[in-house]
Parts: C-alpha cells; structure tokens; sequence
C-alpha cells in the first residue's frame, strides 16, 4: 500500500506546472502569429489600395484652359430643328467651328496659348451647343474649360520642354489654366491624346463581355455540379470527368484564348474583338471553378434534409431543386464570385482573340468590336505619351472599383440566401 | 393493410434481414425491437423503399400495401411514399418556416390548390400532431428554430400532412428529453387507429407501454412475434427472454 503522506499526484508537481506554462505559452505564441498574419496582410492591401489611389487620383483630372465665348458675336447660325438634328455636329464643322473656337481662344489666351490647345477641343463647344440650342442666343460670353494639348498638360505638370513649362506657368498665373476634376473621363473612349481618352468604352466592353461569361459559366456550371453530385452513377467515368474538370481548372488561361481563336473565331470569323467571343472564351475558363465549389456545397448538405424530403414523397428532381439547390447556393455563389472575379482581370486569352485593337467608340451590342478595362490598362502602360501613366493608374482604380461592386453583388445574395438547418 | 412476405435485405453480398413475414394494422401499434445492428431500421425502411437510397441494398421477398406489390417495378415509389409516412430519429425539419413544412408534401402531390385548404390541412396535421396551440401564432417562423420535442411533433405533423395509411417511426423518442418522449408516446397513442403505426425502439419500456404487438428482431432474423404483454411476460424464445431480462442489449 502506497503511504499517502509520499503520495503526490502527478498534477501538483513542479514538473507539471512548468508544462502548464508551456502550454500556455505556446497558445499565446500561436494567438499573436495569427493576428500578425492578418496585420500583415491588411497591410499589404491597405498599401496596394492606397498607391493605386494616391497614383491615379491625378488621372482623374486633367489640364484645361479657360476660354470665353460668346455666341451673339460668333457668325454660327442654327436653329432649334438643325442643332438636334443627327447632322448637328457636321453642319457646324462646316459653319467653321474650329476656327470660331481658335479665334476666341487665342482672344482670351493670346496666339501661342490658342496653340496649345487640343485640335478636337472645338467638338466640346458643340456638344454644349446640341445639347441646348438656346445658348447661341446668349449675349453674355460663356466660359468653356477645354482640354489642353497633351504637351501643354505635361508642362503644366512640371515635365517637357522648358518653353512648354514656362508657357504653363505663365497661364496658370493669369488663372486661364487649371487642372480641372475630369468626370467625363467615364464617359469617353479611348484616344490618341491622354487628354482626350476615357474609360467608358473599356468599361462597356467588360460589362457585356461578364454578362455573357456569366450567362453561359452559371448554368452550365451549377447543373454540372447537380449531375455530377445527385444523379451520376460511381464509376470510373465520372472518376474521369471528375479529375478532367479538376484539371481545367488549373490549365493557363492563355491556353483558352488559344482555344478560342481555333475553335470560335474559325466559326465566327467576323465576330473578332466581340464581347460575344471574349465571353465565351472566359466562360470556358470559369465554369470548372463554378462546377468544384458547387460540388462542395451540395455534398455540405447533410443527407438527413434529402431524407426527410424523400419520406414525405418528393421525387429526386423535387429533392434536389426544392432542397439541396437553396441551401448549397450560399456555396455556389461563392464560387462564382472568384471565378467572375479571375475572369474580370483576365488579359491574356483576351489578346489572343482579338480585344486588344484601338476601339474609339464603346460597343453598342455584344457583337460589335470592344475592349476589356484589363487589357486597356496594359495597352495605355505601353504608350510613350508621359500624360498616359496617370491614365493608366485612373484605369486600375475603376477596375477595382468595378471588381468591388460585382463582388458586392455577389456576397448580398449570398447573405441574402443563407439559412441554418 | 401492409403484408410483408419472406423479406429478405442483402447490403451487397451480406444478408442484413432473413426471411420475415409481418403483418400490420391501424388496429394496434406495431413495436419492432432488438439489440443494436439487429437489423429492425433496415426492416422498418423497407416499407417505404427508403433502402432504395442505397445503392448496395437489394430486397426480396413481397410487401403488399392493400393488395398492391410495393416492391414491383409497377408501384411509384413517390405515390407510395405518400401513403407511408416515415419519422426519424433526429427530428429533420426543414429549413423552411413552420407553415411551409407542413404545406411542402400536400403541395408536391396537389392535394390542395388553393390557400385556403392548404391551411385547412396545415391546421389539422398540427392540431392531430399536438402542435397547434404552441405554434398558431407563428407559422411563419422557421421550423429550426423550434425545441426537440416540438421539431419531432412537426416532423410528425408534416407525415401526417398528405393523409398517409401508415406512419414508420424510427426511433423517434431517443434524440428527446423524458417530457418530450412522454408527449410522444400520447401521440402514438391518439394516432393509432386512424394510421398503422410501426415503431421502432430500443427501449424495452417504451414497447411496453406504447405498442399492442411487438416483434423481437435478432441478427436478422424476427425471432419471435406476438401480443406486447405476451412477449414481455411470457416469451416462448430463449433469445427473446435473454433480452427482455437485460442479458444482453
């Protein structure tokens, strides 16, 4: 027999205690890698966020100069009926408008500010005038902020050659120049000038080119992933197709513009540039991502849900729809959400299909010539014009807002979906 | 109403049932007990091919529902469902409000078109369940967020819905408190008669005050069949004496 007064129980020894420490240490050391983990990449974002918007706030303006014009005295005529007509803008470039404008200009500018400003400026006035044909009434001169030739806009931010910098700051001075908020920035297309381009037309083109991968990914995807889950039998073909969507999911994304120039544009051969193509050629890509994740949320269903559906006299479509599909949306969605999300930023397949040719105007139908935000930002990073970098960085800001919205979207009707059982 | 005749189950190769023979009747509550792995769930889920849901079952054998051959490739498995209703052992509501669960099964076989019969029969599974007076006021909470013992009288509640001729439960009261087995048990009892009700349990007691005839199931096999107060006081096997004494279990 043990004497009880020796006896010491294994949990009150020094021994122990030291362990318990230890142990004790350990979770604290583990406590604190995760948080830094989390501070490290919150900072990461936060840095790449911030330059992103500290760079591209400057695109967003742009050099402008002030002219005074008024209309009474400037010899354009027009009436109500020829200024809203689709004809407008060419019967006033008949009417000489461009010189009209230059005549003002070097007025107010004097000869070699009126030099400098941007050879499309004129258009500008004559939206205004279309817009509200009353104006060529007024007797009052107008003030018209136009955009500045690129040259001019660089010496105005401190580049170029010293003529142009000093003629810069000469107009700053005088107050007829002035780097002006550039809204319309989102509402033009692209152009030779960085003065004169805006991101609407790549915008446009990445909107109808995510609606169509989203059309033809989304379905396709989840009733894959119904079959491949509810009704498939277990055998080594659907072992096959199993590892083979796997695989695709891995394959470059060059590999589906390449598939797409073979296999789409040789049966749509006038259809190059096309949101319809491109689309199409994401969809490719995306849908594999849709098909795993929406596997994964249908097999998260606990069986006890089909069951209890079964026993009551569903048939397995009924089961399926009415009961595994809403609980594993939550699921799919999420899948969908990185797979339109890798999609949006996606140039390369792109440039092999053809997006990637200089679109003035946006697209008006899915068939008609466009371009992607992504691979507008990589063809304005190449040109030499110094006036594009800002552009470029204003580009990736919309691109990452647009990404913000669609996952917004995304992750509102997930929540909006999502139910305990 | 259901006949079962030399019922075989085999799980691939393996027999897991063995040639039994059963009769039941809304007359009197059927109670199907044994030790663990006995084989008295997989019995129980023959009477609704719920064995079909796995694809390594194969049964034998007939089970006639009114004269009818369930087993046949002639009987729609989702109309018989209907007829035979089955409660589990975890109460499984759906994650739909209260109303809905119980509208689910009248909706999918139209027994109801319009909003008023559908809460016309809504009304009555929930008052025939023992539910109504607890839930009334909120039918379009969820089904989930209800206790045990309430989600089980819903699930009961929702069997009862498309007007079955015979409710399989499966161990029904395990998963709750003694209050809530108590309310159970009354259940069983004020259903009976107007459904055939087969149960399932591991609790000799249970059998003994819910059920009118029970059959002893060990190994597969049914080995002995009768009146509850037979089976409990007088057994004829000695398998079935053994369990009933807490030989073994």
């Amino acid at each position: 027999m043990n004497n009880t007064a020796d006896f010491k129980r294994p949990t009150r020894t020094p021994e122990f205690e030291k362990r318990l420490a230890k142990r004790y240490r350990a979770e604290r050391t583990f406590k604190l890698m995760g948080q830094g983990a989390i501070v490290f990449s919150v900072a990461v974002l936060i840095f790449l966020l911030g330059n992103m918007l500290v760079n591209g706030i400057g695109g967003f303006q742009r050099a402008e100069l002030a002219v005074p014009i008024t209309f009474a005295e400037s010899g354009l005529t027009g009436d109500e009926v020829s200024l809203t007509a689709p004809s407008a803008v060419q019967t006033l470039e008949m009417q000489g408008m461009a010189e009209v404008v230059q005549l003002f200009a070097e007025k107010a500018l004097g000869e070699r500010g009126a030099d400098q400003l941007s050879d499309q400026a004129w258009r500008d006035v004559a939206a205004a005038l279309t817009a509200d044909p009353a104006l060529l009434e007024k007797t009052e001169p107008m003030i018209f902020n136009l955009p500045a030739s690129s040259d001019l806009a660089s010496g105005l931010a401190g580049e170029g050659s010293p003529e142009m910098r000093a003629l810069a700051k000469d107009l700053v001075s005088q107050g007829k120049l002035a780097e002006n908020w550039d809204w319309a920035f989102l509402s033009r297309s692209d152009a030779t000038s960085p003065q004169a381009v805006g991101i609407w037309g790549a915008l446009k083109g990445s909107i109808f080119t995510m609606l169509v991968t989203l059309a033809l990914a989304f379905p396709v995807g989840i009733l894959a992933a119904l079959y491949l889950e509810e009704y498939a039998p277990k055998n080594r073909w659907t072992d096959l197709i199993e590892v083979s969507i796997n695989n695709l999911a891995a394959v470059p994304s060059i590999i589906f513009g390449l598939l797409g120039l073979a296999v789409f544009l040789a049966v749509f051969p006038n259809l190059r540039s096309a949101p319809l193509i491109g689309g199409m050629t994401l969809a490719l890509m995306t849908m594999p991502v849709i098909v795993i994740s929406g596997r994964n949320a249908i097999k998260a269903v606990p069986p006890s849900i089909r069951d209890g559906a079964l026993a009551v006299g569903a048939s397995p479509v009924q089961v399926v729809f009415h009961h595994v599909l809403p609980l594993a949306l939550p699921g799919m969605l999420t899948g969908t959400i990185i797979g339109m999300a890798r999609a949006l930023g996606e140039t390369a397949p792109l440039l092999l299909i053809g997006m990637r040719a200089f679109v003035a105007t946006p697209p008006t139908d899915l068939t008609s010539p466009a371009t992607v935000l992504p691979v507008q930002i990589f063809l304005w990073s190449d040109e030499i014009d110094r006036g594009f970098v800002e552009r470029t960085s204003a580009a990736i800001v919309v691109l990452l807002l647009f990404l913000l919205l669609m996952n917004s979207i995304a992750i509102y009707l997930r929540n909006k979906f999502e139910k305990t059982w | 109403m259901m006949k079962a005749r030399d019922v075989s189950v085999y799980y691939g190769p393996k027999k897991a049932i063995d040639e039994v023979s059963i009769d039941i009747s809304p007359d009197y509550v059927t109670a199907f007990i044994g030790p663990s792995g006995c084989g008295k769930s997989t019995f129980l889920r023959c009477f609704n091919r719920m064995n079909d849901t796995i694809p390594s079952a194969s049964v034998t054998g007939s089970i006639e529902l009114e004269g009818d051959n369930i087993l046949g490739d002639s009987m729609d498995v989702v109309q018989l469902r209907a007829r035979v209703g089955m409660v589990f052992q975890k109460p499984n509501p759906f994650p739909k409000t209260i109303y809905e669960n119980i509208a689910y099964g009248p909706k999918i076989h139209g027994l109801a078109e319009k909003k008023p019969d559908l809460d016309a029969i809504v009304e009555r599974s929930l008052t025939r369940a023992g539910l109504w007076e607890e839930v009334k006021d909120r039918l379009d909470d969820s089904g989930t967020a209800l206790s045990g013992g309430q989600q089980q009288r819903l699930c009961i509640a929702r069997a009862i819905a498309v007007d079955p001729e015979v409710i399989l439960m499966d161990e029904p009261a395990s998963a709750l408190d003694p209050i809530a087995t108590a309310k159970i048990e009354e259940l069983i009892d004020e259903l009976s008669g107007r459904y055939a009700i087969v149960i399932v349990t591991h609790s000799m007691q249970q059998a003994a005050r819910v059920s009118q005839r029970t059959a002893f199931f060990h190994l597969g096999k049914m080995v002995e069949y009768g009146p509850t107060s037979d089976i409990f006081q007088n057994p004829i096997e000695e398998r079935t004496r053994d369990y009933i004494t807490g030989r073994y279990g």
